[in-house]
């Protein structure tokens, strides 16, 4: 009889630990990666979002200078393309699946750029990990940029005005004044963020990144074994992203503490 | 165009419309602040007394009309420098020698009372640090938070948020300041220690400008009162003319409501 879990099975799935182990250490450094290009490419584009570089400004002032009150010149001098160009990409990676984007990262663009094949650390193929980090990247990078576009916008805007009254450059008062104080509103959804990626990067499996998933299909192809394997990746998955979570949350309590205004 | 070598600001026929001109919160004002005034502006809410006053540093972009400062017309974007050559307009410079107070005190939370203070001497104008500390610390002396430097914001009471709010503006040595309703979010009790630092400062001659609802404040300090309604300005004179003999019956009107 076929039950849905049987034991005998989880000593033939352990001869495999050695599998598991190299897809978890896979997926934690694939997660880690991913934050770090996703928060700096997050920061370019919230920057580029927020920018106010209107290269046809001049045709929304008159003759003295001023701000025209209406008229097409003063559409046409709110025209950003920075901030046009981040929005599209933002609102584009997140209308649609990552396969597919991962897919168009890997067959697409890996595709015509051929990356050189060695292996890291003796079990991480670079030529699948790459394109896997790259494509993840840019996706938690679209979702990132508004995380962060919002904890800037978050800081007061009396912060700016004393800044500015001050003399501070918009610069200075980016640097010193908004960007420390955003920083430590956004932390907790950056971590959050590393937790959603531990997660979604096994999708990366499709195209050959040895994380955890493969390791259960590579099981599965050895054994016939289906359920057993999916449940030790269960497993393994739960006790990444669950405690990963808690603390999080802890610090998020610790910091908004001292923080009433 | 400042003829005047005392005038310091001159505002002439300053307008910000909003909406294609069917709302016009400054409709046209016109005037001078010399050297030295205390300058009290009141008015009933909605009257464009603090879009008036953020005007004059640009927090608020008028959408007509000059103001000079300095003899230079800030609300232009490029101006002609001394050499007449046409340079663009560099707020930040003019701001500096503006300094301001804000209803809502906008110290910044993350810093210390001493860094609050010596981050703009430091980063803007480039004062050596401990050169900036240690006007910092006589600067809080003076206003008897003296032993707060490493205090944060949020452990002060809102009347001492406001005089390290004064005192750091006053770091910057500015040739004006600027305060916007800066008692009106102080508990009752606490009105007092803000408004004596503010005669104080006003005793020793520092050209100030005031947006208030306290009326006795306007009159024993200011030298000068300005009545804004609906974006116009209606009367300016004396404190005596303006609370003991005031012409406008939008004034009368007013005064008979807060005195």
């Amino acid at each position: 009889m076929n039950s849905f879990i049987q034991l005998s099975n989880f000593p033939i799935v352990f001869k495999y630990w050695k599998l598991f182990l190299q897809g978890t250490l896979v997926t934690i450094l694939l997660a880690l990666c991913t934050v770090v290009i996703g928060f700096v490419l997050a920061l370019l584009l919230a920057l580029m979002r927020m920018s106010d570089i209107r290269p046809f400004r001049r045709l929304g002032l008159d003759k003295e200078g001023h701000m025209k009150e209406d008229g097409a010149g003063l559409a046409v001098s709110k025209f950003n393309p920075l901030s046009f160009l981040a929005t599209a990409y933002v609102e584009i990676l997140r209308s649609t699946p990552v396969i597919v984007q991962v897919f168009i990262i890997y067959y697409g663009v890996f595709g015509l750029i051929k990356l050189p094949a060695f292996t890291m650390f003796g079990f991480i193929k670079f030529d699948r990990f790459f394109p896997g980090v790259v494509a993840l990247g840019m996706n938690s990078g679209a979702y990132l940029c508004e995380i962060i576009r919002s904890g800037i916008q978050s800081v007061d805007g009396g912060q700016t005005e004393a800044a500015r009254s001050l003399g501070m450059s918009s610069g200075q008062n980016f640097r010193y004044i908004i960007l420390p104080q955003a920083i430590k509103n956004i932390l907790p959804a950056i971590a959050n963020e590393f937790v959603v990626i531990i997660k979604e990067s096994a999708i990366t499996y499709t195209i050959g990144v040895q994380d955890i998933m493969s390791a259960v299909n590579a099981v599965k192809g050895a054994t016939f074994i289906i359920t057993e394997p999916l449940l030790v990746a269960t497993a393994i998955y739960f006790c990444l992203c669950f405690p990963t979570s808690k603390l999080i949350a802890h610090f998020e309590r610790r910091m908004s503490r001292g923080d009433k205004r | 165009m400042a003829t005047n070598d005392n005038v310091l600001i001159s505002v002439r026929d300053l307008k910000k419309y909003y909406k294609k001109g069917t709302i016009r919160a400054l409709d046209g004002i016109s005037t001078d602040i010399n050297k030295g005034d205390v300058m009290a502006i009141i008015g009933p809410s909605g009257s464009g007394k603090s879009t008036f006053l953020r005007s004059l540093n640009l927090l608020e972009e008028p959408t007509g009309g000059e103001i000079y400062f300095d003899g230079v017309d800030i609300t232009k974007k490029r101006v002609r420098d001394a050499n007449g050559k046409m340079v663009k307009m560099d707020i930040d410079l003019h701001r500096q020698k503006m300094g301001m107070v804000f209803q809502h005190f906008n110290l910044f939370p993350h810093k210390t009372i001493l860094e609050n203070m010596t981050i703009a001497p430091v980063k803007v104008k480039h004062v050596p640090q401990a050169e900036a500390e240690e006007k910092a610390r006589t600067l809080l002396d003076r206003v008897g938070l003296k032993g707060r430097e490493d205090s944060y914001p949020i452990q002060l009471s809102g009347g001492q948020k406001q005089r390290v709010a004064i005192v750091r503006a006053l770091a910057m040595e500015p040739e004006v300041m600027l305060f916007d309703e800066p008692t009106s979010a102080l508990d009752p009790e606490m009105v007092g220690e803000v408004l004596d630092v503010m005669k104080e400062l006003a005793n020793e001659g520092m050209t100030m400008v005031c947006v208030t609802h306290e009326m006795g404040f306007a009159r024993e300090v200011g030298n000068r009162v300005l009545f804004l309604a609906d974006g116009k300005l209606v009367e300016e004179g004396s404190p005596e003319q303006i609370f003991d003999d005031p012409k406008s019956y939008r004034l009368k009107d007013f005064l008979s409501k807060v005195l």
